[in-house]
């Protein structure tokens, strides 16, 4: 282990990363027709996994998802929807 | 910039796999307050719930993007003095030192370390995240629990139903010391919550600031997990969880609810209030409307 130059370690190499995305029981899956693309989906989600596209778009990603449901309880078109996982698409 | 703007084009800070639990309040506030506060921060997170989820790390590897460190429980506020002061002396002011600490560490552990630091106005952000009570080992009561929840040490019994004491209102506390700038947020008005990390930050260059967040616990409380934020939108709507700040400019609340939800309802669907009795409902909304009526006072709305 390399010697720390700061007061606290810094990690742009070593991030303690978790495997969060076993956790989840249900998979949120957004229906593109009905989104309007507010993005409060992605204001909410506690993981920052709905991340904001190029085109002014909204795309849940799933590495890291929980799972928790918060997206598709807020999104006010009710456009995302809680799948369980292993089950259909 | 909107706040959405603001959100959608900022890095995140934060390991992308922190174990904090599914619907985290905590999780979602310590990322928006770093996403805001951006690369050229050093962070403290104190024992708590945070730090358990790996934002400080784990086997040498740290779980934020910037410097962190996990003081103990109490000293938080009063080692981030010395941090503070130490970039001043460098002339490196433009460092946020930012602590982002749990109700226990705020109101009962860490409390005289932050009294003195908000009183000495060092140019600190301290952001509690307002969990009402110690749950990263267990739930246990805070001084910053409501009356009548049910928590591991106070248990519904036939001696005791539920917390016996009303909660502490810290954020009213620390507006008296003077500081810079003092403010209650929610994750449920995003839009506040970002103007009011911007605002506390900048603050943080002239003194002290205070922001004391609103954070809903799926597992603590017991209610389903995608219920975050309707839980801290319910706090809002019934004055449980008033929204105010304190600037140069006096007290100000910023969202006012015209016809506020009563704390019966409020308290339907989490688990820590299921056997609320009604003497300890009443008294309950008693206590939430004598604060929300002292803090009018102190707003000049009378």
């Amino acid at each position: 282990m390399a010697e720390r130059a700061y007061i606290t370690p810094i990690a742009d190499e070593d991030l303690y990363v978790l495997d969060t995305a076993s956790w989840r029981v249900y998979r949120p899956v957004m229906d593109k027709s009905k989104c309007v693309e507010c993005g409060m989906c992605m204001t909410y989600c506690p993981v920052r996994a709905i991340i904001g596209t190029d085109d002014k778009k909204y795309k849940i990603t799933y590495d890291y998802c929980k799972g928790c449901g918060i997206c598709a309880a807020e999104c006010p078109r009710k456009a995302i929807e809680m799948v369980l996982e292993g089950g259909a698409e | 910039m909107s706040y959405i703007d603001v959100l959608r084009e900022a890095e995140d800070q934060v390991t992308p796999g922190a174990s904090a639990c599914q619907g985290c309040g905590g999780e979602l506030i310590l990322r928006t307050v770093l996403q805001i506060a951006g690369k050229n921060t050093i962070l403290g997170v104190p024992p708590g719930c945070m730090a358990g989820a790996g934002s400080v790390g784990w086997n040498f590897n740290s779980g934020v993007r910037i410097p962190v460190t996990i003081p103990l429980l109490d000293n938080c506020a009063s080692l981030f003095t010395g941090i503070s002061q130490m970039y001043q002396r460098k002339g490196r002011e433009d460092v946020n030192a930012v602590i982002v600490a749990g109700d226990g560490a705020t109101a009962d552990c860490g409390f005289q370390s932050l009294s003195g630091a908000a009183e000495r106005n060092e140019k600190i952000l301290y952001v509690c995240y307002d969990n009402e009570g110690y749950m990263n080992t267990g739930y246990q009561r805070s001084s910053t629990t409501t009356k009548g929840s049910r928590t591991s040490t106070t248990p519904l019994g036939s001696v005791i139903n539920g917390k016996v004491q009303h909660q502490k209102y810290v954020p009213l506390i620390l507006s008296m010391h003077g500081l810079e700038y003092c403010a209650t947020a929610s994750p449920s008005d995003m839009k506040d919550f970002v103007e009011k990390v911007q605002k506390g930050l900048a603050a943080s260059k002239k003194g002290f600031a205070y922001l004391h967040v609103f954070s809903p616990c799926p597992t603590g409380w017991g209610y389903a997990s995608d219920q975050c934020i309707a839980v801290a939108r319910k706090a809002v709507k019934s004055n449980m969880f008033p929204l105010w700040e304190k600037d140069e400019n006096g007290y100000k609340i910023n969202k006012v609810i015209k016809d506020p939800m009563p704390i019966r309802e409020f308290v339907q669907g989490i688990s820590k209030f299921k056997k609320l009795t009604d003497e300890q409902i009443d008294s309950i909304q008693q206590m939430v409307d004598t604060r929300y009526a002292e803090l009018e006072r102190l707003a000049g709305k009378e």
